[in-house]
């Protein structure tokens, strides 16, 4: 689940690398979207009283109404979404998928329990904590996509690690997941509350991984190690070790190896074969497939196919689906709305001046002052 | 030390106006050369470029370069405080977080003073190119405020098209079609009414009507406007402010969907 208290650190110690803007400014962008990612929120999400939604043979259908919905709020908004799916684990995360898996049997009883007691919030709780994409999920979403004129991409790996690559090679703008992996596999830009409900009016989030490293005063390298200190899915961390102390730590000593030399082994010791330096290698150069074999393109709806598709077993409302296709349709029928940005040139930022003024306050000032969108202090009340 | 006089007040007032339904916050950069706004609204589809010169104002003192970023709309806040006949005077320490907007009535019987709060922005400066324009046309402000406002109608975009025998403003949708042709005047008896087109070659450009629909706010600053139109540029929308300065509105074109 991404990186442990990365997304908070950064809002203290980088909050010029976030910045919150509307989704409608993403207008006319291509983006990368964790698919495994967007699915798992849909099965969770998008429910009715009696639970997930399902068809006629109580097959679960949250995955594809969100797929359907989202995916057209985002074309109906301009932007050109990829989807990208996982492929296969990288070895080194059957540590943390045994944990997950655990995790689910433990729910799994509780789940039994709370059955027997017949206590219904406990049962929608637990049934929640036991969502799992399957196979057959993301192979219904890909169907759907396809029907829908939308690409996706299947990452021979971990998705994240294939939209960096993306965003990499320039194939796309941004990624838009709610893992902060994104930015340790190097994502120039990471989108955060994208596909999320418009219901929430949540802002979304731009992450910049340049003013992170320059937040952080780290480079990508130390930027890396600093994330697998905090805990990502790849291996342990060192106990002991918050988001503080590790900071501090990298800062001093620029790298792991540095780290462990340095610090006291007795009170902070290392998990046993920790296998650091295969989760640094895995973040710097993770299985992917190389940009320049993607071809993304954007196709016209199959509206009878998507008809077919989603209503009869699925429990579509045809309507809504013809609807549905009609906004794709009239989206993609308009021309697009250019941009400034290619015509002009930046010549500098004004550099946030004051800086050394927020040095010199408290940090629990700082950080209230920072807190709307780190934009800084000043700001009229 | 900032400080500069303003005599018609008024002014700001309808800048303010112009610039705030694109804009909410911006950095005014203030040199010896005058006060300077260059800002892009959120989506990056337009940009607001305001040049106030120093010899336009009654007073004008600047000793050292600053740049106070501002909230526009509290800004518009107290400039609604002010009478249209006031006087203005802005003030600032260097190196101040705070702007003083001081008002005087015309007979000197009232004054007042308001005090806002900078904010730090980082703000990004962008390098305009100079382009030759294949096309500059000159028009009174009022009808083309008229024909965006009548043809936004009819459709989200406006088609401009500029040939040797005039300029054509076109929009359509579900109801109809909507199209206005204004050929070159030749009476130049009354400037301000004149229409008159400069044209290398022949261009067509689409363009959002919400956009010109905002810029069209800044048509009480002046009697003229100006459009200028290359292929595939953005469109530049010209204000001169008399005796002070000029606001310029940059508008990135629709672009047809290439198929890729």
């Amino acid at each position: 689940m991404g990186i442990l208290g990365l997304s908070k650190l950064l809002a203290d110690l980088a909050p010029q690398a976030i910045k919150e803007g509307e989704i409608k400014h993403y207008f006319g962008r291509k983006v990368a979207i964790d698919a495994s990612m967007c699915l798992y929120q849909f099965l969770i999400a998008v429910r009715n009283e009696t639970g997930q939604l399902t068809s006629v043979d109580g097959e679960t259908t949250s995955h594809l109404l969100g797929t359907f919905y989202r995916t057209i709020r985002l074309i109906e908004n301009g932007i050109k979404p990829v989807y990208v799916f996982d492929g296969k684990p990288p070895d080194l995360k059957s540590a943390e998928l045994n944990k997950r898996q655990e995790r689910r049997e433990e729910a799994q009883k509780a789940l039994d329990k709370a059955t027997e007691l017949g206590d219904v919030t406990e049962i929608d709780r637990f049934n929640r904590r036991l969502v799992k994409v399957t196979r057959n999920h993301a192979d219904e979403a890909k169907q759907l996509l396809t029907l829908m004129g939308v690409p996706y991409v299947e990452a021979p790996c971990e998705a994240e690690a294939q939209c960096a690559a993306m965003v990499k090679a320039g194939l796309v703008y941004a990624t838009a997941t709610e893992d902060m992996d994104a930015l340790t596999f190097g994502s120039n830009i990471l989108l955060r509350h994208l596909t999320f409900s418009e219901a929430r009016k949540m802002p979304v989030q731009e992450i910049h991984l340049d003013k992170v490293l320059q937040g952080l005063e780290l480079d990508q390298g130390a930027f890396v190690d600093l994330c697998i200190l905090l805990g990502c899915d790849y291996t342990e961390s060192i106990r002991g070790i918050g988001p503080k102390r590790a900071i501090e730590l990298i800062k001093k000593h620029k790298s792991i190896d540095e780290v462990l030399k340095n610090i006291d082994a007795n009170k902070y010791p290392a998990p046993q074969e920790w296998n650091y330096e295969g989760a640094r290698r895995l973040f710097y150069d993770p299985e992917v497939m190389e940009a320049t074999n993607i071809e993304l393109k954007w196709n016209d709806p199959d509206e009878e196919g998507m008809v077919k598709f989603l209503c009869g077993d699925k429990q579509f409302n045809e309507e809504r689906v013809r609807n549905g296709v009609k906004k794709l349709l009239k989206s993609r029928g308009s021309s697009v709305q250019g941009r400034l940005d290619g015509f002009f040139t930046v010549l500098s930022t004004t550099p946030a001046k004051r800086k050394a003024d927020d040095k010199k306050q408290t940090p629990n000032k700082k950080k209230k002052g920072n807190a709307g969108g780190g934009r800084g202090r000043g700001r009229p009340k | 030390m900032f400080e500069a006089r303003l005599v018609a007040s008024a002014t700001f007032k309808k800048i303010l106006d112009a610039v705030k339904d694109l804009l909410t916050e911006a950095s005014f950069d203030c040199s010896e050369s005058g006060i300077q706004l260059q800002a892009m609204d959120n989506s990056h589809i337009s940009l607001v470029s305001l040049m106030l010169r120093s010899d336009g104002f009654d007073k004008y003192r600047c000793d050292r370069s600053l740049t106070m970023g501002m909230n526009l709309a509290n800004m518009a806040k107290i400039f609604k405080c002010a009478n249209n006949d006031d006087t203005v005077t802005i003030k600032a320490q260097d190196d101040a977080d705070v702007v003083t907007f001081m008002f005087e009535a015309k007979k000197q019987e009232k004054i007042s003073d308001y005090e806002m709060k900078l904010m730090n922005l980082d703000q990004e400066h962008l390098g305009i190119p100079e382009t030759d324009f294949s096309c500059v046309i000159r028009m009174p402000s009022t009808e083309f405020a008229r024909i965006c406002r009548d043809l936004s109608q009819f459709g989200e975009s406006i088609v401009i098209s500029c040939t040797k025998e005039g300029v054509k403003f076109s929009s359509g949708g579900d109801i109809g079609t909507a199209n206005v042709k204004l050929a070159q005047t030749n009476n130049f008896d009354k400037e301000e009414e004149c229409v008159t087109i400069e044209m290398q070659e022949p261009v067509t450009l689409t363009f959002a009507c919400q956009y010109l629909n905002s810029f069209t706010k800044a048509t009480p600053l002046a009697a003229q406007v100006q459009l200028s139109m290359s292929d595939n540029v953005p469109l530049v929308v010209e204000y001169q402010i008399p005796d002070l300065g000029h606001l310029r509105f940059y508008l990135a074109p629709k672009i047809e969907e290439d198929e890729n």
